[in-house]
């Protein structure tokens, strides 16, 4: 049903307002108040509530209700917004979020966390100097309980009217489901005396149109009684999962009744209705302006006042509702209709690719001609179809400030996030599976790397720690970085566990970042106490994996003393790639374009060891041909392809060079999870497959043979080059 | 309507196999594994795999790896004739159904048998591993064995032995 939907946009529009909400707290933290952010604030708070309001989820409208309070005297200046508030409001909002995800569940008549609720709302109460009230979590009622103001003494701005008022609006579809509002209407009778009863015919549409069996009048009433606000809620138990139903007390405070105008589609209107009965006409002009304005000066000049609100007000809430959403223009797309976009632009590039190999059989130079501009433009709609999937990777960096934050509380730390580059773009599938490996390096990084302030201030650093996130493309991509100025990495102590736990052997003479990399493998952990935070377990190696599985590669740089630095390199991409074809024996593999420096003839160079110089620099390689096992061929002129990963170089000999194309990666599934020097595979021009050379794994297999000459598969190698000159 | 449902639960006992052969032996494969079958070509072999693992094909934008029987049961490797398929048969792996290709000499008909003809698997005599065969068949004067595809094409097992081999070249 499109309830579902409305549903799920509602919960979506909550979370993204919840973020602002926090971004925006978090700033005021930073760099202290500022109007702006408060309205931010505020406007989040007031907008959740309404829309829940229309689906009557009345645990959030009731929790949400009085966080507004307390944000509207913030606003104000009535209360200051230090922080013991911020606080505070960033648990309201972890609390609403906790709300939202119970709608988003289906569970929204379970309170998540009662106890957690109570709390907050009795400090919210303090901060509005009411009672704090022991809220009974079970069937709380809409709007209504969460207003305790009525029944204490002290009411703020309240409203003339003796009696109880109503604003009820139905679903479409009541009638259909034997409910007729009418019945409420008689039986709310029976507690008390209706009055200045009006209908509204807002949703009526013209009379050829109008569906009999739809329900689209609301009303808005006095109610004449001495029962309570349970009695007179209760009326409306069946309907109320079906209708939009506000109750205000009498004498109910001014901005319970700007809320209710907010509420509804058409405040001007609704205003003149109240002004009819419900509320004197000041008090109509008020309720429709943001509270601010209503200083006391407003029945002065009241006429002026009325004729200004009525251009102003539904200009102002537009305003708002532009502000409160992006400024950019989205649409929301489902996930699986861009992946199969995608899943078409790949056999498009594919078939593209047969028809320029046939074009270029044919000889036939028109042809040849329609086949290129035809590539040409399946090249840009395939770089426009990944881009559909690039976002930036603040929706990652997003989530630290908040992290930082909270950790930093937690352990007595004063830690600084700076965070830059925060609109690097990478493919969506990756953000999603990046945030587990970060939020674990950062957890790391604060408890672990920056010391504890009277050993920095020992160290002569500034109390304060600073954490990076940083994020850039370089060479076809990205590279994530995450830096503490901390103690930095303790090269003998790293060293020594690794002998302990077996990893290394007391003789290995590793260089500094091979002792480094060490942190990664499994089950190493060099924090001496299991702390909260890090420790627990998951180490370093689940974030290599992790990042591993994304065919990406990260790597530790640290100075002791002065800080470390995890660096995460990922492909920008895991869908299509510019390949550069080469071949070896008669197989075809692929290299990333992007890892390609250059290629040249090896009969020139001068090789030994395999290793060779390189314009002075020696460079160690792989031939592909042994490590294959593949037979040789007679036709000698072998080629090196140079290759770059990271800050590692290293050639890889093959027959021939073929040139570039566009790859569609292709996993190769699960039977072949463990050939680490082939990533994947793709589909040629003419329909076959090529594998694509894990580059990643090939440079790390050359340095090391490069580093242990000793290695008996180095030595074997060795004696090749001798026997094919001979 | 009553005969119709007389007529399902005759079918129920009625089953159907693929039956090819190998190297002059018949074998059959329940037909509900079966995805399509098509020409041998177009194979693109994965260094450092075993002999078992021929390659893998294009279909249609997947790439299939595709299983020489004859070495998978511990023969020799099958020769590519005139007459070579590709079964493609469907196999389960993780929680969902992988294509894997396997390699025949000649596909020779589907055969449609009770259930109650399917004979037990003799606990010798046959020149494969026992777990592999599901049963026998007795077609006429020759014996038809039924494949246990789980066993056969098990992405586990063969998963397993590809990183064996794997790894010995490396060390």
């Amino acid at each position: 049903m499109d309830m579902d939907m409305a549903r799920d946009a509602l919960v979506q529009e909550a979370r993204e307002l919840l973020d602002a909400m926090e971004a925006a707290l978090l700033q005021i933290e930073a760099s202290g108040a500022d109007s702006e952010a408060i309205n931010a604030i505020f406007r989040a708070a007031h907008t959740i509530k309404g829309s829940a309001g229309l689906f009557a989820f009345n645990r959030i409208v009731s929790f949400t209700h009085i966080v507004e309070s307390v944000l509207d005297r913030v606003r104000t200046g009535k209360l200051p917004i230090d922080a013991p508030m911020l606080s505070l409001l960033l648990n309201c909002g972890d609390y609403i979020a906790q709300l939202v995800d119970a709608i988003a569940a289906r569970v929204e008549e379970v309170e998540p966390d009662p106890a957690r609720r109570a709390e907050l709302e009795e400090q919210l109460n303090q901060l509005l100097g009411e009672p704090a009230q022991t809220h009974a979590a079970p069937a709380p009622a809409p709007v209504a309980s969460a207003i305790p103001a009525a029944q204490t003494s002290v009411v703020e701005d309240p409203v003339n009217s003796p009696y109880w008022h109503l604003s009820l609006r139905f679903l479409p579809d009541v009638l259909r489901m034997g409910l007729d509002p009418l019945s409420f209407l008689q039986y709310l009778g029976n507690v008390g005396t209706l009055l200045n009863l009006r209908t509204l015919p807002e949703g009526l549409p013209p009379l050829a149109q109008l569906d009999p069996e739809q329900a689209y009048l609301g009303f808005e009433l006095d109610l004449q009684s001495e029962e309570d606000r349970a009695a007179i809620d209760g009326v409306f138990d069946f309907i109320r999962d079906d209708a939009s139903i506000v109750i205000l007390s009498p004498h109910a405070p001014m901005h319970e009744y700007r809320t209710l105008l907010a509420l509804r589609p058409d405040p001007q209107m609704l205003a003149e209705v109240l002004a009819q009965g419900t509320l004197t006409a000041d008090e109509a002009a008020r309720a429709l302006l943001p509270p601010e304005e209503t200083v006391e000066s407003v029945p002065v000049n009241a006429p002026v006042v009325m004729t200004e609100t009525a251009a102003k007000a539904p200009a102002a809430r537009q305003g708002e509702d532009k502000k409160g959403g992006y400024e950019q223009k989205f649409i929301k797309v489902e996930v699986s209709k861009l992946d199969l976009l995608i899943d078409l632009v790949g056999e498009l590039v594919i078939a593209g690719a047969g028809a320029s190999l046939i074009a270029n059989r044919r000889k036939d130079s028109q042809f040849e001609e329609a086949v290129q501009s035809i590539a040409e433009l399946v090249e840009h709609i395939r770089d426009a179809a990944l881009n559909l999937r690039m976002v930036p990777i603040g929706e990652v960096f997003q989530r630290f400030p908040r992290v930082v934050r909270d950790i930093s509380h937690e352990l007595g730390k004063e830690i600084d996030l700076v965070v830059t580059g925060a609109d690097t773009e990478l493919d969506k599938s990756m953000v999603e599976r990046l945030s587990d490996p970060l939020m674990h390096i950062v957890r790391n990084a604060m408890d672990h790397g920056i010391e504890a302030t009277e050993a920095r201030l020992a160290a002569g650093k500034p109390a304060a720690g600073t954490l990076r996130l940083n994020a850039f493309h370089e060479s076809g991509s990205i590279v994530i970085e995450v830096s503490d100025d901390g103690r930095g990495l303790n090269k003998a102590r790293i060293l020594a566990k690794a002998i302990e736990r077996g990893l290394v052997t007391a003789e290995q003479s590793l260089a500094e970042h091979e002792v480094f990399r060490l942190i990664f493998e499994a089950g190493f952990s060099t924090a001496e106490q299991v702390t909260n935070l890090s420790g627990r377990g998951v180490g370093m190696d689940v974030v290599k994996k992790n990042i591993e599985s994304l065919r990406g590669e990260v790597e530790m740089l640290s100075t002791e003393g002065a800080g470390t630095t995890v660096r995460i390199r990922l492909p920008l991409t895991l869908a299509i790639i510019d390949g550069f074809q080469v071949m070896v024996n008669e197989s075809i593999f692929v290299i990333p374009l992007d890892l390609v420096i250059e290629c040249i003839d090896l009969a020139g160079l001068d090789g030994h060891h395999d290793i060779v110089k390189l314009r002075g620099e020696p460079l160690p390689f792989i031939r592909l041909r042994e490590l294959f096992e593949l037979p040789r061929l007679e036709h000698g002129r072998e080629s090196l392809v140079v290759v770059q990963f990271g800050q590692q170089r290293a050639g890889l000999v093959v027959d021939r060079l073929l040139g570039e194309f566009q790859a569609v990666i292709k996993p190769l599934g699960e039977l072949f999870s463990r050939i680490k020097s082939i990533s994947g595979s793709t589909i040629l021009g003419d329909g076959k497959v090529a594998l694509i050379l894990d580059v990643a794994n090939l440079v790390h297999q050359a340095v090391q043979q490069q580093a242990a000459p000793q290695n008996s598969k180095a030595a074997g190698s060795l004696a090749s080059p001798q026997k094919s000159n001979g | 309507m009553t005969s119709r449902t007389g007529s399902t639960a005759a079918a129920a006992d009625a089953v159907q196999y693929l039956t090819f052969s190998l190297d002059g032996e018949l074998f059959a494969v329940p037909i509900e594994h079966i995805r399509e079958i098509i020409e041998f070509g177009g194979l693109t072999a994965v260094p450092l795999t075993p002999q078992f693992l021929r390659g893998v094909i294009n279909l249609r934008g997947a790439v299939v790896p595709v299983v020489d029987l004859g070495a998978r049961f511990g023969r020799s490797g099958t020769t590519i004739g005139r007459r070579t398929c590709i079964v493609i048969l469907e196999v389960e792996a993780a929680e969902r159904m992988l294509p894997v290709g396997i390699l025949v000499d000649t596909v020779n008909e589907v055969l449609t048998t009770d259930r109650s003809q399917i004979e037990p698997r003799p606990p010798f005599g046959a020149r494969i591993r026992a777990d592999f065969m599901s049963g026998m068949l007795s077609q006429g004067e020759r014996f038809v064995i039924v494949l246990d595809v789980g066993q056969v094409l098990s992405v586990e097992e063969m998963g397993g032995l590809i990183g064996l081999a794997v790894e010995e070249h490396a060390a």
